[in-house]
């Protein structure tokens, strides 16, 4: 005897029905849509540490990116029925189409769509697989792009709308979940679907004929091996397809031949908003963590429910007083009795909380819903489940650094003073060389480097990550310096390199700092072009000073500073001769970082050969006016310019016998985001004032353009502030009063996700 | 046709609430006039069973009715919440009208709002004659629909004074009015329930306490969704008021009423409704319900000063009046407008060169 189970994806009422017609039948094999490669793992099911929400992974060893998931909640008919046959030791086998095959069928249909298109460009690809996802198929590729149409009217909808339903979901949901007798629901769901299945057959693709008829061959099989009562339990949409018995010629007529993939599988972690289908997943849900309510409390008239609601919103220090839960739950039976529902669904008490709780405001009902309608539970997986070895790295450092893994982000600040929170820094940092992205930095307020912020949220997807890195190694350490050591060999630009060593520092790899540093070597005696020397030197600098927390190759990295230092300093001179504004511009920011390093670095050899560089760059009479104006200011400041030398240095360039834009130029480099220096270094302002006064009215006249083109680049607090201090006949009272408007960014940027809340934006 | 000037909603839809009545098999809560759904069908409009069309009073989203019938059927009282002229008033006559069958039970909250008008007052002449007695007592709305188990009406309940507002507390949750100076009460039958409103743009209104907020379910009535659903609005009130006021007018051709509900929306969003411009929003609200009046207002002007056509010129002054509230910043939106937005639209130039003229 074979019964057909149509059901759909993630109802508890079909997870209901399914359990007690199991219950009814006592079927003695049970069959389930799902990958057939999957069936070892299926003894996992029942295990006291594997907890839903989790998902089967199937992926291909050589090509991780190449897989699927088929994700489970406790309400699943599904896992219902694998745990049923479990418990009751009796055979569960999966019967959909192999995804070695799907994967197979898959590239050749890439294949053969790219040499279509090759001899005619406008050739549509494969259609999309039919359309009725939440019975169809409840697997999720990875990196599937799921179109979002317009109007996505999947065949049950248009069921609903013959009942009077404005929504597919809803009618399913009062049709087929909320029954109480299941006597003839599943002949019903299968009678309603070979008329839908009639009506739309045109949508059946080749895809979905093959993964039919393998689910008939499973069950041909079965009944080969004298099973005699057969449970299969499939979305509700192949139900007609699985009643109705071609010969089985045809089938297996159909399945010959298929091309096949080698695939491997595993247990992973998934969360309840993974399953939602504002992830993206076609079989997705609205509301999973209503569902497991459902499902955990069947006969829950909405107090529970609300009583959740009243504890959340306690939680987050909203007075919400038991009286309110009452009258909450009565005016969400009230509407439900209105509506002719005989228990009170997930609208009816959203509707009451709204008006009860929340004052009528929209506001609050977000928080519910992130909350309690999706939640962000996260399953469990038993720790002997066979995984890939970095996998099972990753599971003991994060237990042994206390770092586990959540649906919801959280936030952690690490004092790297600390060993336990070093440790987990360089966890951290490594895990995010390896591209898994766990983490996220944050930036932290405070001053010094001891302090580092992270934002962890985990993602199933990452399995699939951990998966692909796991070619690179078998723990973490060693997965992530082969991976560093291959991109710095494989890189062809200093930055890259250099952001790489950066990001290696602080994971304290030290072969792959050091393969990095002589990378970094290689490429910068390759280099001819010292701008790109000038971009890596500030952040090296940047690195080197983590030496003071962490014990680190920070000397290396010194080594290499001071080599690529002496380097840029001798080839920049020439450098700066002959560029175009634009260039200068550019070049002018990178000496204005470079200067802050060598002002780090605090080195006396380097430090003097800096100098001498910018002297000669002021010197030379055909270095862009902007940066020999900036490095004559540079010089200022060393005071290795003073006094009448700098007076005439400065006349010299702004003499009547330099071209105007010259000038300009000059000027504009000379005072380069100084107005505020200009106001409080008396030195500077006479300077600048004296030549004003020298000038004659005529010339006064045509360099007042000039003036205003440097003065335009200064803030207007600044100018105004400037202002004053002439109109004041230039005296030292313009600094009294503190002229930059320091913002603290830091403080301003913890003020930003409240203000997106105001405006109503999810950060 | 009657010659009362406005009649309440129970005369004037005595015929839908008939019909109504008739088709009703559900079972009513005591003391309502109708089904809890009937209600609804009441406000929404529908056709029943036997064909008989029932206009819809409200135009807009029906899980908000649901909602605030349902809460009737509770011991809650129903607040409606929201911009001025957005049916809260229109939506509370209709629903004691339909629950109760009187929407007269009412009482106008402001600020000078005394106790009396809410419990109970005396006649002092009788008072002083006789003592304190049952026949020197003076009924409150309030203190009738308890009597009877109606529905009470209380229309702007924050500008009460909040002493005032509290002692409606122990009348929502005793259901009870106890009168000291003849050791007796008032308890309400079954039946019995409290509408306010209350509108949220007003300063200086008087929050409702914790605890009287507690007593009352609400319900936020918006501005309309969508253009079509304002311009039906506007249509079906205008259409009514021709009917009561007798106007020798012609009915106002579609266009004119787009027009109107276009220039408020786009007013009242701040930005022209193909989302391009940017527009400075007036102080007003510019309801819906303002809408209405100033068509209506152009089709009185239409009918006795003009040639029975709707014209620009008839729905300047009204639009002009409604817009600008405050007589310095609002003048200076409105011209903004006119110049930015009207005036390059080819098909307004009637209306640009009315306005014009009145500025």
């Amino acid at each position: 005897m074979i019964h057909i189970l149509g059901i759909r994806h993630h109802g508890p009422g079909s997870a209901k029905n399914v359990m007690e017609f199991l219950e009814k039948v006592k079927p003695d094999i049970v069959l389930v849509e799902g990958p057939p490669e999957a069936d070892p793992l299926l003894q996992w099911v029942n295990h006291a540490e594997l907890k839903p929400p989790v998902a089967i992974l199937v992926y291909q060893p050589e090509d991780p990116q190449q897989s699927s998931f088929y994700p489970f909640a406790e309400f699943s008919p599904e896992w219902q029925a694998i745990a049923y046959a479990r418990k009751n030791n009796i055979h569960v086998r999966f019967m959909d189409l192999p995804i070695g095959h799907h994967i197979a069928l898959e590239k050749e249909a890439i294949e053969r769509v790219k040499k279509e298109e090759e001899e005619r460009k406008a050739r549509e690809g494969e259609q999309p697989g039919a359309a009725a996802p939440s019975v169809n198929n409840y697997s999720i590729k990875n990196n599937e792009v799921v179109e979002v149409l317009p109007i996505r009217k999947d065949p049950i909808s248009w069921l609903a709308e013959a009942a009077g339903y404005d929504d597919g979901e809803k009618w399913w949901e009062h049709m087929f979940e909320h029954r109480h007798g299941n006597e003839q629901v599943f002949d019903a769901v299968t009678e309603a679907m070979q008329v839908l299945r009639e009506e739309f057959a045109q949508k059946e693709t080749h895809t979905e004929r093959l993964r039919e008829a393998w689910m008939r061959k499973t069950i041909r099989q079965a009944e080969k091996e004298m099973f005699q009562t057969i449970a299969v339990i499939c979305g509700a949409w192949h139900a007609p397809a699985l009643v109705n018995m071609p010969k089985a010629k045809d089938d297996s007529d159909l399945l010959k031949g298929l091309p096949k993939v080698k695939v491997e599988c595993t247990w992973i972690p998934w969360t309840f908003s993974r399953l939602s289908y504002y992830s993206g997943y076609g079989a997705g849900i609205e509301s999973p963590g209503w569902y497991d309510h459902i499902w955990r409390y069947p006969k829950d008239d909405g107090s529970r429910w609300m009583a959740k609601v009243a504890q959340l919103f306690r939680k987050k220090e909203m007075d919400t007083s038991v009286a309110h839960v009452i009258e909450a739950v009565r005016l969400a039976e009230a509407l439900a009795s209105m509506r002719n529902l005989y228990k009170a669904g997930l609208e009816e008490l959203n509707e009451a909380t709204k008006t009860v709780l929340c004052n009528g405001e929209d506001i609050l009902m977000k928080l519910i819903h992130d909350e309690l309608i999706v939640s962000n539970r996260i399953g469990e997986v038993p720790a002997e489940i066979p995984k890939p070895p970095l996998q099972l790295d990753i599971e003991r450092i994060q237990k042994r650094l206390r770092l586990p893994a959540t649906a919801d982000w959280k936030d952690y600040t690490l004092d790297l003073r600390k060993e336990n929170d070093l440790e987990r820094s360089i966890f951290l940092h490594r895990l995010q060389l390896l591209e898994i992205k766990w983490g996220n930095r944050q930036d932290v307020s405070g001053k010094g480097t001891f302090k580092e912020m992270w934002r962890l949220q985990w993602d199933p997807e990452l399995s699939i990550n951990i998966i692909e890195k796991g070619s690179w190694g078998n723990t973490v350490a060693e997965a992530a310096e082969k991976f560093v050591i291959q991109k710095a060999k494989e890189a062809d630009a200093l930055s890259k390199v250099s952001t790489l060593l950066q990001e290696t520092i602080p994971a304290e790899l030290h072969k792959a700092v050091e393969v990095c540093i002589q990378c970094i070597n290689n490429l910068a005696a390759a280099s001819g072009d010292v701008i790109q020397l000038m971009e890596v030197v500030p952040g090296l600098v940047q690195a080197s000073r983590y030496g003071s927390v962490r014990k680190t190759d920070a000397d290396l990295v010194l080594g290499i500073v001071n080599s690529m230092l002496t380097r840029i300093c001798v080839s920049l001179p020439t450098a700066c001769t002959s560029v175009s504004d634009d260039a200068a511009q550019k070049l002018l920011d990178l000496f204005f970082k470079l200067n802050d390093a060598v002002n780090v670095l605090q080195q006396a050899d380097i430090t003097s050969l800096w100098q001498q560089t910018l002297q000669s760059i002021a010197a030379a009479g055909n270095a862009s006016p902007m940066i020999a104006g900036y490095a004559t200011r540079l010089l200022a400041d060393y005071k290795l310019l003073e006094g009448d030398e700098l007076v005439r240095v400065f006349h010299y360039s702004m003499s009547a016998g330099t071209p105007p834009d010259k000038a300009a130029s000059w000027l504009e480099g000379f005072l380069k985001g100084s107005g505020t220096i200009l106001l409080i270094d008396n030195d500077l302002w006479n300077l600048v004032n004296n030549w004003v006064d020298t000038l004659g009215e005529e010339t006064f006249t045509r360099v007042l353009p000039l003036l205003r083109r440097t003065f335009a680049s200064f803030s207007s607090p600044e100018r105004k502030k400037l202002g004053e201090k002439v109109k004041n006949g230039g005296g030292s009272s313009g600094i009294k009063s503190s002229v930059e408007i320091t913002i603290d960014e830091e403080r301003a940027k913890q003020g930003i996700p409240v203000i997106l809340q105001l405006l109503g934006i999810k950060n | 046709m009657s010659s009362l000037l406005r009649q309440h909603a129970e005369q004037l839809y005595a015929q839908e609430l008939e019909e109504l009545q008739k088709q009703d098999t559900g079972k009513r809560p005591t003391n309502w006039k109708l089904t809890p759904q009937s209600v609804v069908t009441y406000l929404i409009g529908g056709k029943l069973k036997n064909g008989f069309e029932v206009s819809p009073k409200y135009i807009g989203n029906k899980r908000l009715m649901e909602i605030a019938v349902a809460t009737l059927t509770t011991d809650r009282a129903l607040l409606l919440y929201g911009l001025p002229g957005t049916a809260k008033s229109w939506v509370s006559e209709h629903l004691s009208a339909a629950v109760s069958g009187d929407s007269t039970m009412i009482v106008q909250g402001t600020a000078g709002t005394s106790e009396e008008a809410i419990r109970y007052g005396w006649n002092y002449a009788r008072l002083l004659a006789e003592g304190p007695s049952q026949g020197a007592l003076v009924e409150t709305p309030v203190m009738r629909a308890m009597k009877d188990g109606k529905i009470a009406r209380i229309e702007e309940l924050t500008r009460i004074g909040a002493d005032v507002q509290d002692t409606l507390i122990t009348i929502l949750s005793e259901k009870t009015l106890p009168v000291p100076e003849l050791n007796t009460e008032v308890q309400a039958v079954k039946g019995f329930n409290v509408i306010a409103t209350a509108n949220n743009r007003d300063k200086g209104v008087n929050e409702l306490s914790s605890a009287l907020k507690r007593r009352f379910n609400t319900v936020i009535l918006p501005v309309p969704d969508s253009m079509n659903e304002e311009i039906d609005i506007v249509k079906r009130r205008v259409e009514s008021f021709e009917k009561v006021m007798e106007l020798p007018a012609e009915p106002p051709a579609l266009e004119e009423i787009r027009r109107i509900v276009t220039i408020f929306r786009e007013l009242r969003s701040g930005v022209t409704l193909d989302g391009k411009t940017k527009i400075k929003v007036p102080s007003g609200t510019l309801s819906t319900a303002e809408a209405i009046s100033v068509v209506n207002n152009g089709l009185a002007m239409a009918a006795y000063f003009g040639d029975g056509q709707l014209k620009a010129a008839d729905l300047a002054a009204g639009i002009i009046g409604s817009v600008i509230k405050d007589p310095v910043q609002d003048k200076l939106v409105w011209q903004e407008y006119l110049e930015t937005v009207v005036k390059p639209r080819d098909e307004w130039k009637d209306i640009y060169r009315a306005c014009r003229d009145l500025m």
